[in-house]
């Protein structure tokens, strides 16, 4: 993540992996789910936080989902289904049930697929939120495969020369494993950033960056400026010119193979519905895992042995700068937002619970 | 494409699809091809020229094609295996074929395993240049199935806050099917711009864009300019503010599934015009009834079509809209080729003893 969206280290408090995933475990076992869902859902948030996206854990996403699973658009215990299946793919029904607990099952069975034919690949209908999509993908890691995963739905975003938002910025992320270098996981959004990035601008009373928004009229704002009060988001590219067809189609397949290939949903639709999409690809079955895993480590340090450009210090690839913060935020505890924290406080006081564990000297 | 790229109207020369296909293949033939592979792969690279790629049509391309096979870089003749295989993927040694010949036939075997068992994957190596790759993805879509193609190698690409080149401009491509709209056909390099469309730009004498190239030091160029003697790609996104690391992370994994997966290769332990891909086909049957599949891709392709458009914009388009009305326009009134196009061909066809290219009226 970019500089400019961290947390600021004077509002930050420090909360070690183990303490926040007992709280976290706790409210979502408040919130209805079995002790199995809760700690599925616990672990891909954690996952989030450890890593340092920080968009996707629990700062944005708990409160989002406590409030959702109370106004009764997510249900706490799914009856997924199976809706068609052949030996390497499968449509599942999610039962409105939240993608992180749902998808992390759904994956399962994707590489239970892969490791009889070489994929696995499942569309998932009626799903809810997906947390981070790389947590899934990553699944497939220890299985010596390449996991894959998609989420859709919703519309904030732009189409090409649009003036309307009819699309999301749907995520698309892959995992791939390495042998000593840690892992590639690539996991973007297609648009050029994520809306509540703007938020977050807004709230710091940063200008706009070129190319990132559009004005209410669709026009792509290509100057900096104050962020006006209402703004779409634009695909990546930011204009034609630069490439934004890339990040409208991008956003387009993902609701292709979520929405469209599920039950058909796109566009507007139920409050809080999400489509997904994942696959498990078997090393196994195109070459020698133990070559490709070498040829994977040669390839990862060939890209980040890339001489910088000036005012660079190195060059990285996807998936290394959250490994190396996950070593960091495991050793130094994650930085929380003094009002996330407060939060926090004021939750586990109405639920009678144990506050959120401070790290040491906080 | 957006006009910038276009033939100027004064230099342009209209050639039928099916003359330019004939001479095409004609060429190909005398490069050394079975008649039936020279008809594909000129089935392939007219099919760019038909839908307004230009960039990987016959213009830029053919010359390089012939020009390759003079250096003995493509065998003609190849004798390519599978290596291994299970009921959905299989993994192809090219032997040296053009891509053009090889990413067709391995996108069958995808297609004949989709059938079987849902899905098909095929991962390629030591194949050539495969020409747009969306012609490869949309062989699936005859057959109800959702096409995949990529096709890696080279370094022509910095990666983000990289100086020099190390990864390729690696394009994927999706087909789609609908039932009454034309096609989802999404076509993307994971550069800001495809470097044939810079070799275009230095042809018609165009000022290069702010955003596509880096400098000769990798910074990119923010400013509209001349362009540079050397082409140093920016990815998709153009600087990390905007989501460069998304195009360099997309030519990552499209290496992955060609190159590494296949055979390792990447980078510098590619030789000179190695090629890679990957194709996969998506039976919708295994996932969705297929006219339902269909009934709802109309109803997501208008909604789409239907976005009321931004100020200066008459229409907002999907991908593969804008090809298929070029396709109609183009099958109409030929195809607009360059002048200096033509005369290379004449030459070509002249030394090569061949029927030149016959221009439409």
């Amino acid at each position: 993540m970019l500089e400019h969206f961290h947390v600021p280290p004077e509002d930050e408090v420090r909360i070690m992996p183990d303490a926040l995933r007992f709280t976290v475990n706790e409210l979502f076992l408040k919130m209805g789910l079995s002790e199995r869902d809760a700690w599925q859902a616990t672990d891909v948030l954690l996952l989030s936080d450890t890593r340092g996206v920080d968009t996707h854990g629990v700062s944005n996403m708990l409160r989002n989902y406590m409030e959702s699973f109370a106004a009764g658009f997510i249900n706490p215990n799914p009856n997924w289904t199976i809706t068609r299946e052949t030996a390497t793919t499968a449509n599942v029904d999610c039962d409105r049930g939240l993608g992180i607990t749902v998808i992390p099952q759904v994956m399962e069975l994707a590489i239970e697929k892969a490791r009889e034919t070489g994929i696995g690949a499942i569309t998932m209908g009626n799903g809810r939120h997906a947390g981070m999509i790389a947590y899934h993908a990553m699944m497939a890691i220890p299985h010596d495969m390449i996991g894959y995963a998609i989420t859709a739905g919703g519309q904030s975003m732009l189409p090409t020369f649009g003036a309307e938002p009819r699309l999301a910025p749907n995520p698309h992320a892959w995992a791939v494993p390495a042998d000593k270098e840690p892992p590639f996981v690539l996991d973007i959004s297609s648009s050029s950033v994520a809306a509540n990035k703007i938020q977050l601008l807004r709230r710091m009373k940063s200008m706009t960056i070129p190319g990132l928004i559009a004005d209410d009229k669709g026009n792509p704002i290509m100057d900096e400026r104050e962020i006006p009060d209402y703004t779409w988001i634009l695909p990546n590219g930011g204009t034609r010119e630069l490439g934004s067809h890339k990040g409208y189609g991008m956003s387009a397949v993902a609701q292709v193979f979520g929405g469209i290939l599920s039950d058909g949903a796109f566009g507007a639709y139920e409050r809080g519905h999400m489509s997904h999409f994942v696959a498990a690809y078997s090393i196994e079955a195109f070459t020698d895992v133990a070559r490709f895993k070498k040829s994977m480590d040669e390839f990862l340090k060939y890209l980040r042995e890339t001489p910088p450009a000036p005012g660079h210090d190195r060059v990285f690839y996807a998936g290394l700068p959250e490994h190396e913060e996950s070593i960091d935020r495991h050793e130094r505890g994650i930085p929380l937002h003094r009002e996330v924290i407060d939060w926090f406080d004021q939750t586990t006081a109405e639920f009678n619970m144990a506050p959120l564990e401070r790290a040491e000297g906080q | 494409m957006l006009e910038h790229f276009h033939v100027p109207e004064e230099d342009q020369v209209r050639v039928r699809r099916d003359d330019l296909e004939r001479t095409t293949a004609a060429i190909f033939g005398a490069m050394g091809m079975p008649a039936e592979d020279a008809a594909l792969a000129a089935d392939g690279l007219v099919t760019a020229d038909i839908r307004g790629c230009e960039t990987h049509g016959v213009s830029n391309m053919l010359r390089n094609y012939v020009k390759t096979f003079g250096e003995g870089q493509i065998n003609p003749t190849p004798d390519w295996k599978i290596t291994r295989e299970t009921s959905a993927v299989a993994t192809i040694e090219a032997d040296g074929s053009h891509g053009l010949v090889m990413c067709p036939k391995a996108m069958d075997i995808a297609i004949e395993k989709a059938k079987e068992v849902g899905i098909g994957a095929v991962t390629i190596h030591n194949s050539r240049h495969a020409g747009m790759m969306a012609y490869h993805a949309m062989r699936a879509m005859p057959h109800d199935m959702i096409g995949y193609a990529i096709t890696g190698g080279g370094a022509v690409m910095v990666p983000t806050y990289g100086a020099v080149p190390r990864v390729g401009a690696v394009p994927h491509a999706w087909a789609v099917p609908a039932d009454k709209m034309p096609p989802f056909v999404l076509d993307i390099s994971s550069s800001a711009v495809a470097a044939n469309k810079i070799q275009l730009l230095r042809r018609t004498g165009a000022q290069l864009l702010p955003g596509l190239l880096a400098d000769e030091k990798g910074t990119p160029i923010m400013e509209e300019q001349d362009v540079p003697a050397e082409t140093r790609l920016l990815p998709w996104g153009s600087t990390r503010e905007l989501g460069s690391h998304k195009g360099y992370g997309m030519a990552v994994i499209g290496q992955v599934f060609s190159g590494i997966l296949s055979a390792g290769l990447f980078g510098v332990s590619n030789p000179p015009g190695n090629g890679s891909q990957f194709v996969a086909a998506f039976s919708i049957d295994a996932f969705r009834d297929v006219s339902e599949f269909k009934q709802s891709m109309d109803e997501f392709l208008t909604y789409l079509v239907e976005t009321p458009p931004a100020p200066g914009h008459d229409h907002v388009y999907y991908a593969g809209l804008p090809e298929h009305e070029e396709t109609l326009v183009r099958e109409r009134d030929g195809i607009p080729l360059h002048r200096e196009v033509v005369e290379w061909f004449d030459s070509e066809t002249d030394e090569l003893k061949l029927e030149r290219l016959v221009r439409a009226n």
